[in-house]
């Protein structure tokens, strides 16, 4: 049994540290969120460059053929920083996708120009209705002549307004909630008839609302098989949850290391904070929640990679735990800050503002508690 | 044992709601003067303009079930923002320990809504140990005036107030808490100087502010030198009954139902999810409970005891429930309670969900923290004293 990194993955943590040590202070960050497009391109062209972009994606498409845990490492270290550029976005999501079930062409034209940073995708699949159940898509293709045609709206799209394409799911047969009759197609953004709306969410990043007007999609357009992706929507967004359930992690050991360091400088009472009982076992807990975080974040890591039978399982399970973790260690983090904890110039409060997005994305901590237990 | 509304209590109910009903905010109304009217009929009702007021000041003189009535219809109702600092928290210092002469300068205004007081109890190196403090306050040789030099943190509303009450270190002598004097002085004034902080929601209520020689007139100091501590302590019991916001709470609650019922999950809404409604659930029992805490604390207020250390009880629930119901509001706009504006996405009340939810995290801190109302209940409830000499 063996929970060290390699040596490569260990070269990678190191180098991503040292840049978002480097480039990631809170004065910065904010700099870069108050500024249009909400992150850096040079920072952006730096993950290029140092291949952080091409890690996940096989070499034959131009990558590193890293797997989930390539990921994770960097995700982890991403959460230290609270990293605002479209890597989870494009890379992870909208790129997962693509590398799962891209045709010849399709990886040729975007593969490339994604792994080197100058095009991004994003990935629409979340709707005004679909709760939390990626298989709820009522956004229907209507057939015409050589494709389709699409009517409605996508929500929550990550990093949709700086997007060159969409991946996007809709229904070609079967009922709202149905698994099978679900199509993906990459949709690039200045389709006619499709508007992107974008806006900031309270953790910094952008997001945004698709509305598609009659939208016109052919046969070139198309990912995979059409009724059948499903599979490869689903596969993605546990990608997705492993990569932000890694930057959770991260953000945590940030909170309750603040926490520590904090109990033991400020003094109440004649004493450091770091005195008083009540304090020093609620860190304790702190730590235990970030421990068994990191846990089954290796547990479900690991076995999504490995395409175990347990894969689904784990996923949800380690997102039920970090749900439940970030509302707890940010919550405590907060509350020992005092009233430091709640202002801007302190950084554990956007901390947990990042946590708290990442407990409502891709299915909240009830959710998959209950997909759990079903 | 009865909590059973008398006939008098009745006709008084349907008073209160007759007067709440025929005043409430229409649209087009200049809301300045809608504000000031409300308040000017709420007086000629007989003080109710000042509900918790003795009626040697003015005020009503209600028994225990009238201010609960009447707590309970002006939560559901429309009435004019107010502040707490004076009305609530100056005014019954001055009631118990101003002089006549103060008592006459200041009251009236509080009470009309002219002069906005702010609290400056807190500084940067005192905030739950709030008896080290350490502005200076100097009197002057002859007597006449104290000189302030210090910073106080966290002073809400300082950018709009006229005048500050405010805890200043008149001796080092003595345990911490002596020596410690209460004064009122204006704030707009040269050497005070105001310094936003920005909270989590990216509002702006709480401020820093820095005094450098500010002469305040012994007659703006209440009751004696170094006896601030007492007054103050007074002074936060009551701020803390009034935090708890249960009636607020009953409201907000329904309005969580209401939120969540019209969420659509599956064939139903998210008040149909067993885990979400045995959380709501759970909230309305707790909810329940606390109500009838705050009215046996009331019963005991009425027989004459000023609220003692079971307004730390009510801080502590009724802070906890406040930020539940956020918590579950937040979750209620599930990802939509991300966005923040620049969005029509998700249900209405989901929008800023989170900066809700980040803004009720200051509810446990603000008035006491809830680890030291904890240490309070300890002591002054349990009994229990440090063995520590
Ligand atoms: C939004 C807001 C508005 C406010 N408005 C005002 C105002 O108008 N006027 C004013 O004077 N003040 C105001 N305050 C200040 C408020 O009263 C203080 O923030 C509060 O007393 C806590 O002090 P602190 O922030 O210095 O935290 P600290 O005292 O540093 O406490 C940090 C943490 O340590 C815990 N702790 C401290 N001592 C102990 C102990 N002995 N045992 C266990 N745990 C302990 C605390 O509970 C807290 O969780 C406001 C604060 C906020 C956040």
């Amino acid at each position: 049994m063996n929970f060290d990194l390699s040596e490569e993955q260990q070269l990678v943590s190191d180098s991503i540290e040292r840049f978002v040590l480097n480039n990631y202070g809170l004065e910065s960050r904010v700099a870069m969120v108050q500024q249009s497009p909400g992150f850096s391109l040079d920072h952006w062209k730096t993950m290029s460059e140092l291949g952080w972009l091409g890690l996940p994606f096989s070499e034959d498409d131009g990558g590193f053929g890293g797997d989930q845990l390539d990921t994770m490492v960097l995700m982890e270290q991403f959460g230290k920083g609270l990293v605002l550029e479209p890597f989870l976005a494009s890379i992870v999501l909208g790129g997962g996708v693509l590398k799962r079930v891209a045709s010849e062409s399709q990886r040729k034209a975007w593969l490339e120009v994604v792994i080197d940073g100058s095009k991004q995708l994003a990935l629409a699949y979340a709707e005004p209705e679909s709760g939390y159940e990626p298989h709820n898509v009522a956004v229907a293709g209507n057939k015409t002549n050589d494709g389709y045609t699409l009517t409605g709206t996508k929500c929550m799209v990550l990093h949709g307004k700086t997007a060159d394409a969409f991946v996007v799911s809709f229904r070609t047969s079967g009922g709202v909630v149905d698994q099978s009759g679900i199509s993906l197609a990459l949709i690039p953004a200045d389709r006619d008839g499709l508007t992107v709306q974008g806006f900031p969410t309270v953790d910094g990043l952008q997001s945004s609302e698709l509305t598609f007007n009659q939208v016109s999609i052919t046969a070139d357009d198309l990912l995979g098989e059409i009724d059948n992706g499903f599979g490869a929507l689903n596969e993605v967004i546990n990608d997705g949850i492993l990569a932000v359930a890694a930057e959770a992690l991260g953000a945590m050991e940030i909170l309750y290391k603040d926490t520590v360091a904090y109990t033991q400088a400020r003094e109440q009472f004649d004493h450091p904070l770091s005195d008083f009982q009540v304090l020093q076992h609620r860190m304790v807990e702190m730590f235990m929640e970030y421990e068994q975080c990191k846990s089954l974040l290796f547990r479900a890591t690991m076995e999504v990679a490995a395409g175990g039978d347990d894969a689904q399982r784990c996923v949800h399970a380690l997102k039920h735990l970090i749900g439940k973790a970030a509302f707890f260690v940010g919550e405590n983090a907060v509350q020992t800050h005092g009233g430091m904890g709640v202002t801007e110039e302190l950084r554990v409060g956007h901390y947990f503002k990042r946590l708290l997005v990442i407990e409502a994305q891709f299915g909240n901590t009830d959710y998959h508690l209950d997909q759990f237990s079903t | 044992m009865d909590i059973e509304l008398s006939n008098d209590d009745l006709s008084f109910e349907a008073e209160v709601r007759e007067f709440l009903a025929g005043n409430a905010y229409k649209d087009g109304e200049d809301p300045n003067k809608w504000r000031m009217d409300w308040f000017e009929k709420a007086r000629e009702k007989g003080g109710w303009d000042v509900p918790k007021w003795p009626a040697k000041f003015g005020g009503p003189g209600w028994t225990p079930n009238q201010h609960y009535i009447w707590q309970k219809e002006t939560a559901r109702s429309s009435t004019p923002w107010d502040m707490p600092f004076g009305l609530s928290m100056l005014g019954p210092v001055l009631m118990a320990h101003g002089s006549e002469e103060q008592q006459d300068r200041f009251l009236p205004d509080i009470r009309a809504r002219k002069v906005n007081w702010c609290q400056g109890y807190s500084e940067p190196g005192a905030g739950s140990d709030l008896a080290s403090l350490k502005t200076k306050a100097v009197l002057s040789e002859d007597g006449s005036h104290y000189v302030v030099n210090g910073t106080k943190i966290w002073t809400t509303m300082a950018h709009i107030a006229d005048w500050i009450f405010c805890l200043t270190r008149t001796s080092d002598a003595g345990i911490k808490q002596e020596g410690i004097t209460f004064l009122l002085f204006p704030m707009k004034q040269e050497g005070i100087e105001v310094k936003p902080i920005i909270t989590l929601g990216g509002s702006h209520s709480v401020n820093t502010v820095f005094f450098t020689d500010i002469k305040v007139p012994v007659a703006n100091r209440v009751g004696a030198e170094g006896k601030g501590w007492t007054y103050a302590k007074g002074l936060l019991e009551h701020e803390r009954t009034g935090i708890a916001g249960i009636s607020n709470s009953i409201v907000a609650l329904e309005g969580l139902k209401d939120k969540a019922s019209s969420v659509k999950r599956g064939n139903g809404s998210l008040m149909d999810v067993s885990s979400f409604k045995a959380k709501v659930a759970a909230l309305e029992i707790d909810l329940m409970a606390v109500e009838y805490t705050e009215l046996r604390s009331l019963a005991t207020a009425s027989a004459g005891t000023a609220p003692g250390p079971e307004s730390s009880i009510l801080k502590l629930k009724g802070t906890d429930i406040q930020q539940r119901i956020q918590k579950l509001t937040m979750e209620a706009g599930g990802q939509f309670s991300a966005a923040w504006g620049g969005t029509n996405a998700g249900p209405d009340f989901a929008r800023a969900g989170m900066g809700g939810y980040m803004g009720s995290r200051v509810y446990t801190i603000y008035g006491g923290a809830s680890e030291v109302q904890k240490d309070i209940v300890t002591k002054k409830v349990l009994g229990i004293k440090s063995s520590k000499k």
